[in-house]
Formats: C-alpha cells, structure tokens, sequence
C-alpha cells in the first residue's frame, strides 16, 4: 500500500477526536489532583499502542483469536490467584512494578473474540442483515460466559456491565433476530431477583442506595449525592478549571476515576459537558462509520464491537455521576485517570483504524475484493 | 489496484449499523438533557448544597467582662478550659476504623459511645461539634499524645468564668450558665446563639448586657475531612465590659467571716448582712449565708449537686440580704418615734408610762419586760427598747400614716440594686388587709384591720415584712438626715481599653417627711441604746468598742401569733455618729437574742471597718 494510499483512506477525525478527548482527560485528571505526570506517561504510551494497532493488519487477529481467548482466561484467573486487592476487591496485577487492571485490557479481548467468533464461514452473500444461527448465539454466550463470570467474581461489577453489554450489542450486529435478543433480556430479567445474592454487600448497598440515595447520605448514599451537588453546581458556564468547590476540597469521592466526569461538569458547565458529550457522539458515529466501509465482517464486528464498548463506558459512566444509573465502577474512556484503561481505550481505537485504513475500496462484489487485492498484491 | 485513483465506494450502512448508531444518538442526547435539567434548572440550588458542604460560619465568643471590687481585686476571672471537637466527615471512611475510634473517644472522655454517635448523627457533618465533658489536666495530656491518630478529633479551647471565694462573693457577683429553652427564647432577638452562657443571678445576670461583649465569627472554607482551607471572612469579638463593684473585698470578706463565725458560736445556720455608705447608697458588702460554689454552675452542675443545693433545708441558693423578708421586730422603732414626733403625737420631752403590759379592748400586749420599767421620754424608750411606749405611740398615729412613714424609709420597696431578684417586703394597711380577701368577707374579722393590727405593727410585727437591703437603706436614711439612697453595687463600668463607659452617681431616691431635729431626737435614742447608761447592750462595752454611732436591736417574732413563738435576731447600726459614713443590718436567722446574737457581729465588723478605713487611709 502506498503512503498516499493509506493517507486517503485514513480516518482522519477518529484520532482527532480521541486527541481532543484526551488532552480534555489529562486536564481533568490535573484537576482532580491525580498523578498527572503518569497519566501523561500513559496517554503517550496509549498513542504509541494506537499506531501499533493501526498499523497492524486486523484480519490476522482472526486466527489469533482462539490464544488470545486462552490469554484473557490466563490473566484473569491469574488475577484471582496472585493479584493484588483494594478497595476489597481482587483486581489488580503487578507486571514490572507497574498496577495492571486485567479487566480493562479484557473488554478488548472479548470485543475482537467475539467479532472473530461472529464472522466465522463469512461467505458472498453474508452480509450484517444476514439471520445469526440459534447455534452460533449460544456459542456466543457460551464464549462471554467464564470470562465474565471470573470479573464478576473479582468483584467488578462494572467490567461486568460493560461485558453484558458488549455481548448484546455485538450480537445484535450480527443479525441476531429479535427472539434471540429478547431471550437475552428475558434471561436477564429472570436472573435480576438474584442479582442481591451475587452481589457482595457494597455492591447491594449501592443498588439500594440509588434507589432512595438520601436514605444514607453520608454513608453509601454519600458519593452519588456529592456527584449530583458537584455536576449541578456547575450549572450553564462551569466554574473554571481548577476552581470546582466540590472538586477540588474533596467532596466528589474517587475524583479522578469514577467521578471524573463531576468534576469535569463542575468546572466546566453545561457547555462544557455537551462539548464532551458531543465529541464521543461523533466519535460514536465514526466508529460505525468504519464498520460500514470495512471490507469484511470481522472488521466490521470489530469496529462494531468498539462502539459498544465506548458507548457502554460512557453512558454508565455519565449516568452514574448524573444519578440515572447506579453506581459501578467504569472509567469514562479517554478521560478518567488509569493506565490499563487508557492503553486499551487506545489500543482499541487504533484497532478500528487499522479497519479503516484497510477499508473496502471497491462497491461490488464484497467477496472478490479480496482476491482481486491479494492477487494484486501478488 | 483497480480505481485507485477514483473516489472510494461510500460507505455501506446496513439497518442495524443505523439502529445502533440512532440508539446512540438517542441515548446520549437523553444524558444531555438530563444534564441540562441538573445543571441549569437545579444548578442554583445545587450550588447551594455545594457552598453548604464548604462553607462554615465559626462563632468566635467575646471574652467576657471581668468584676472587679472597689480596689480593682478581681472576683471573677476567665480561665482557659478544653473540650474535645468532632467533625462527622472527618472520621475513618473504613466502618471498622470509625467505630473503633468512637469506642476510644468514648473511653477517653467518659461518654456513652452511643450519646457521642447521636450527637455527631445530629449535627452538620462538616462542621466541628464538641463531645463530652470538660476534659481534666489528665485528660487533656493523654489526648494530646493520642490527637495525631484521632482523625476528623480536635481539642478546643474556651473560656470559662472561674469564680473567686464564691462563698463569700458568690450571691453578689452570681453565676454563668447555659442558655436553657426559656432564655434561648428570650434572647434570639438579642443575638444569643445555642451553646452560649447567660448570667443567671447576681451581677453576672444584672450587668450581663455589658459583660457580654460582642460575638465574632469567621466564615472558614472547609474540605471534604472537615479541615479548614481557609479563612475567607472574619468579624473580631468585641470583649465585654469590666465591672468595678463598690463592694471592698475585704470588708466583704470580714463580713462573711465574722456572720459565719457568729452563726457557728449560735448554733444557726443562716443569715445575712448589709453594708451602706450612708452619704452615696454605695453597697460595701453584702452577704447572704449560707453561700454556695457558684463554680459548679460553670462547668455544667451535676443533677446530684444541684438537687443537694435545692433540698439543703437551709437554702444556700436564697440570696437572704435581697430577697429574704423577714418581719423587722424592734428595729422598725425608729419608724414609729419618727411618725409620733413628725405627727406631733408626742415630743422629744413627751414622757410615757413603760408597763410591762397594756390592755386594749380586752386583749393584753406585753413588754419584753415584766416589770414596769416607768415613765420615759421617747429617746429612753428607743434605747430600752420599750414595747408598751410604742405600742401607745402607734395607737395614737394610726396604721395609715405609720405605713406612709415606713414606705417613706424604703420599707415594702424592691430597692434597683444592680442584680435580679430583689423582694420588696411588706408596709402593711388596712386597705391591703381588706385586698387579701375576697369581696364577700369584706367584713369578716380576718380582714378587717383592727386595733392590734395597728399597735403591733409599731414594734415592727403585724405584717410587716422587710429585708435585710431594706434594713441597710432604711438606718442609711437616719443616718443621712431622712434621705434615702439608691442602693448600688456598680462603681463604674470600663471598656476594654480601660475607658469608663458608666460612672452610676448617688442617687436620692426620696426623702422622709421629717425635720431634723426630729430624727435627731431618734438618732439620740439609738446612740444611748449602745452606750451608757442604758446600753443595755452590754457587748459593746464588754468588746470595749468605744460605739460612737446609733443602733437598734430587733427580735422579731414569726411564724404566726402568740407568746412563745421562734424569733429572728436583727441589728441595724450606723457610725460615726455626727458624720456617718457606714450602715448595716445584721440577721441571723432564728436568732433568739438580737443583743446576743447579731449585735456582737456589728461589734466585730465595726471594729475591723475601723481598722481597714485607717490602713487604707495611712
């Protein structure tokens, strides 16, 4: 591929974007009184993995993906025997003296498995509107299912959130018919009565809690109220960076991870906020953008599958500091403090450039595009 | 490469990539406009709740004014005191941590661990709330150790009034307490906050509007431990007013200690004495016994000791020289020989019989004698103490105007000393007799006033009622030619910088109808009642106390009618005698023997007053 080539079919917002949400994080992350010069270091190395990703061919992932699977399953039972544990939870490896969060790096894993799974015996004629077989949707689940089990049991509900979440989303884009995807909310609205059993007793109380948040407001109610006082004081044109109350003397608990995004609204206002909001939106869009150019149905499930899981991330993230949505620990991609989160969140950007660089280029037929490229490239 | 250099195919969106793309725009344009309603139309309010977290209005109290006596000895001071502070947010996050630091604070101060937890629950969380009781020196230390590890746990200081010889000063200069619900009432219009102290009695509660001072307070921004950031404004306190008493601490002293010491060789328990300048109404001491420690009030008393002073049958808490009433037994003499001479009744010269009884419409009036002592001149009958003379002399005035000459010696009048509390006694008539009944038994023997209404109230029985203030004004006023006096404790009162604020001037508060050589025909009367060759108060010459003065004994009965019914002892004295510059009553409370009894604590005080005067003067 030529250099110009590759120019042109560059996305070129897409890395825009994540800039602009970046540089808004790192400012955010400052505020919130975070390592910021670590932060930094890991937006560096988050960019370095973006162009790794991007300059890597994403079809070579599909034959990887059975060890990547095997990997993911690895370091998360690895988590469980040798991690580290805060916040009473197991969460934690240490690899070279640095904190990993394997389940950051697993919401990735999954997304590229499970578009890898979802692609399988892609034929001419298979296109997204195609039906998805009752037999690859129970595989499907079968593939989340230990995974998901062993973050839930970390515990992590809000990985487990994002995992479900990813599921569903990646097989609706995969033709899943409406009786599949219904028998999925039935299923969960079945287990939903024994969610208090699953849950451990903080993860219960904050479920309580924000259903009646004024019940405990110093208690387990404290940080959605602090969130709410925090993101409302900001009102229409913020407070200034640097100059949030709530922020910056310490009411918003977890200021620079799962309430980021308070601290963001204080300061910076409504405008602010729905500058923020709008840059994932187009963000959003741009990754279906690239799963509607892609040349194949991996690539397509791939970028598919990133959308996901930002939209996941933001909506509960936001909802959460908001009081929409209960509370459960998701960083708000590009913007909340931690580095296995902003690598990834890279990484995965990059992956679906690397979609869109290697995009379809010719409308008609999908399925000899690539005999005609390899023979070209031949 | 086919179309390389064409334009790329556009991209291919299927139904669902344009579902899951709506869904997206959907659902993050309902964050947006859950945003706006939080930020924009609940944004004020929120922001409130934000300033409210940070935000705190400290109270910074005035240091109150010191009382001081006529020398500048302090009778009061302010003393440092601890406590312990809580901020709620300021606590271990970590339950375990929090309630294990809880049962420490509860240990160390004292405290049920669940009062303190109620205490914190009930407060502003981010605001400092003080638990538990005054800390003690060993207290104090042991927490200074443990503070570096008692998060959200601070040690206060405040100041607490530390009252010096409160036995002896206590009823004068009274007592600081905790605002309770009726004063909070009170006083909000006045600024009063929950937590503040109040003068309950004495000067403390009579002058406690200059004592007071004036609050500060400092608006502290505070962080999510409840630590403060910083001060963003600050109003000082304005410290109160000193008080300068006309009390001598030492004179006050002497008087406490000689009534005491009377009291102990009597076997009584309780009393009172007043000390006047004549001249000016200026209160030289003044004592109620028993006193009482007016300290355990500051410090919060304890239900124990407080129900101890209120069901101590001797009522220390009774401040008896302004507001015990007692009747003035013989020393109201002076009252009736002025009416008699004024009302030209009888003159200087005037000599009446001195039986040891009279008879008036079939009743019997006795002397204290029972022989008949003889014919007298009204000085005589004074300095014998005659009752059958009086009691003639107050048949002949009548009970109207005896009343009116009582009123006009102070008698029946709350004196406007400096202090709450004051009762006025009682000057008797028969209008008042008749108001005690209903209006059908106008008629009826117990409320028609009647002849011997009117011949005992001339030895200063019937209803008469007085105080030993009342007693001090009224002998005050003979000694200054028939004026009275405003009694007052206050010297002067001076701002923080020493600048006087109030300078109270004596005050005549009326003059008794009487011409001079009539009170000192009276006067004359009380001078021979000490000295030969009627003294019939031996004691002064037995103590060789060359009285250049006047007095009059007084024992008065009480407790309803009769012959052998329980007295009380009174003296009342004023010196020297042709330029006065002391008068005093004396009580003793169930005296038997007024001569016996507070006569000799006169004797004592007088000699000591002379001696302190002439240290002072040289």
């Amino acid at each position: 591929m030529t250099r110009a080539l590759w120019w042109r079919r560059l996305d070129h917002v897409q890395p825009l974007l994540a800039g602009m949400l970046a540089v808004l994080g790192l400012m955010t992350v400052f505020s919130a009184h975070a390592d910021w010069g670590r932060q930094v270091l890991w937006v560096i190395l988050g960019a370095a993995a973006y162009v790794a990703a991007a300059s890597f061919d994403y079809r070579r992932l599909r034959s990887l993906a059975p060890g990547l699977y095997a990997g993911m399953i690895l370091i998360l039972v690895a988590v469980h025997l040798v991690g580290h544990t805060a916040l009473g939870a197991r969460r934690w490896l240490s690899v070279a003296g640095f904190p990993l969060e394997p389940s950051e790096l697993s919401k990735l894993l999954l997304v590229v498995v499970l578009a890898a799974y979802l692609s399988r015996g892609e034929r001419v004629s298979d296109r997204l509107s195609d039906r998805l077989s009752w037999r690859a949707f129970g595989g499907a689940l079968l593939l989340v299912a230990p995974p998901a089990g062993l973050i839930l049991t970390q515990p992590d509900l809000g990985t487990t959130i994002v995992f479900l979440g990813v599921l569903f989303g990646m097989l609706f884009l995969a033709g899943a018919s409406a009786w599949q995807l219904f028998s999925l909310v039935f299923a969960g609205g079945v287990a939903l009565p024994l969610l208090p059993y699953l849950l451990h007793g903080y993860q219960r109380r904050r479920l309580e809690v924000f259903l009646d948040p004024n019940q405990d407001p110093l208690g387990a109610g404290y940080n959605l109220v602090q969130a709410r006082i925090a993101v409302g004081s900001g009102g229409l044109f913020g407070q200034g960076w640097l100059h949030g109350l709530q922020g910056q003397l310490g009411f918003v608990p977890e200021r620079a991870t799962d309430f980021v995004f308070a601290i963001f609204a204080e300061e910076f206002g409504l405008l602010g906020s729905l500058v923020l909001l709008a840059l994932f939106g187009t963000l959003l869009i741009r990754l279906l953008r690239t799963a509607a150019v892609s040349r194949d149905r991996f690539g397509e499930l791939l970028a598919g599958g990133v959308f996901v899981m930002v939209l996941v991330q933001v909506v509960e993230n936001v909802g959460m500091n908001i009081g929409v949505l209960p509370i459960a620990g998701i960083p708000l991609p590009l913007i909340s403090y931690g580095g296995s989160a902003a690598i990834t969140m890279l990484a995965a950007l990059g992956l679906v450039q690397s979609v869109a660089v290697r995009r379809r280029t010719v409308d008609e037929p999908v399925a000899e595009l690539g005999t005609i490229t390899r023979r070209a490239q031949a | 490469m086919i179309l390389l250099g064409g334009s790329l195919p556009r991209a291919r969106w299927s139904k669902r990539l344009v579902a899951a793309a709506s869904m997206a725009v959907l659902i993050i344009g309902g964050l947006a406009v859950k945003l706006a309603y939080l930020q924009v139309t609940d944004g004020a309010t929120l922001a409130g709740m934000a300033r409210d977290n940070t935000l705190h209005r400290v109270a910074i109290y005035a240091d109150r004014g010191i009382i001081y006596d006529r020398h500048g000895a302090p009778l009061v001071t302010n003393s440092p005191l601890w406590n312990l502070e809580v901020v709620r947010a300021g606590l271990p996050l970590e339950a375990r941590a929090r309630t294990g630091e809880l049962a420490d604070l509860a240990r160390i101060t004292g405290e049920p661990e669940e009062k303190i937890a109620a205490t914190l629950v009930a407060a502003d969380p981010y605001a400092s709330v003080r638990i538990g009781p005054d800390l003690s020196q060993a207290q104090q230390l042991a927490i200074n150790e443990r503070l570096p590890v008692l998060a959200g746990v601070s040690m206060v200081q405040r100041a607490v009034r530390n009252y010096v010889e409160p036995t002896v000063f206590g009823h004068v200069v009274g007592y600081v307490g905790p605002l309770n619900e009726a004063d909070l009432k009170r006083l909000r219009p006045l600024g009063y906050q929950p937590g503040e102290v109040v003068g309950k009695v004495g000067i403390e509660a009579g002058l406690e509007t200059v004592l007071r001072g004036q609050n500060g307070w400092a608006d502290v921004e505070v962080d999510a431990r409840g630590q403060i950031v910083r001060t963003v404004g600050m109003q000082q306190q304005v410290p109160g007013h000193s008080v300068y008493l006309n009390l001598d601490a030492d004179l006050q002293r002497a008087t406490a200690q000689t009534l005491a010491a009377g009291l102990v060789r009597d076997h009584r328990t309780a009393g009172a004495s007043v000390v006047l300048d004549p001249r000016t109404g200026e209160v030289l001491a003044l004592v109620s016994l028993p006193g009482y420690d007016t300290n355990l009030f500051t410090h919060g008393i304890s239900q124990t000791d407080y129900s101890g002073l209120l069901n101590n049958p001797d009522r220390p808490l009774l401040n008896r020289a302004i507001a015990g009433q007692y009747a003035p037994g013989s020393t109201f003499k002076m009252v009736t020989a002025t009416a008699g001479l004024q009302e030209g009744k009888i003159t200087a010269s005037t000599m009446l019989n001195c039986p040891s009884y009279i008879n008036v419409n079939g009743w019997i009036y006795h002397n204290w004698a029972s022989y008949s002592l003889g014919w007298m001149n009204v000085a005589k009958a004074l300095a014998t103490s005659c009752d059958t003379f009086f009691y003639q002399v107050a048949a002949m005035v009548g009970d109207v105007t005896l009343a009116k000459y009582a009123r006009a010696f102070g008698f029946g009048n709350a004196q406007s000393i400096e202090m709450p509390g004051v009762m006025p006694g009682l000057v008797p008539d028969r209008i008042w007799k008749q108001l005690q009944c209903g209006v059908p038994d106008l008629n009826s023997d117990a409320c028609r006033w009647n002849t011997g209404d009117t011949i005992t109230f001339g030895i200063g029985q019937s209803y008469l009622l007085t105080t030993p203030l009342n007693q001090a004004v009224y002998v005050a006023a003979l000694a200054n030619k028939g004026q009275t006096m405003k009694p007052t404790l206050v010297h002067e009162v001076r701002d923080a910088s020493g600048h006087a604020v109030q300078s109270p001037q004596p005050e005549v508060t009326g003059t008794v109808p009487a011409s001079e050589a009539n009170l000192m025909t009276v006067r004359e009367g009380m001078r021979q009642e000490i000295n030969p060759p009627y003294n019939m108060n031996y004691w002064f010459r037995a103590n060789g106390v060359p009285a250049d003065g006047g007095g009059k004994t007084g024992t008065a009965q009480w407790g309803g009618s009769g012959l052998d019914l329980p007295t009380h002892a009174w003296f009342v004295f004023f010196a020297p005698y042709t330029q006065p510059e002391v008068a005093m009553s004396v009580f003793v409370e169930r005296g038997e023997l007024s001569e016996v009894q507070a006569a000799p604590i006169a004797v004592q005080l007088m000699r000591f007053y002379r001696d302190h005067v002439a240290a002072i003067r040289s």
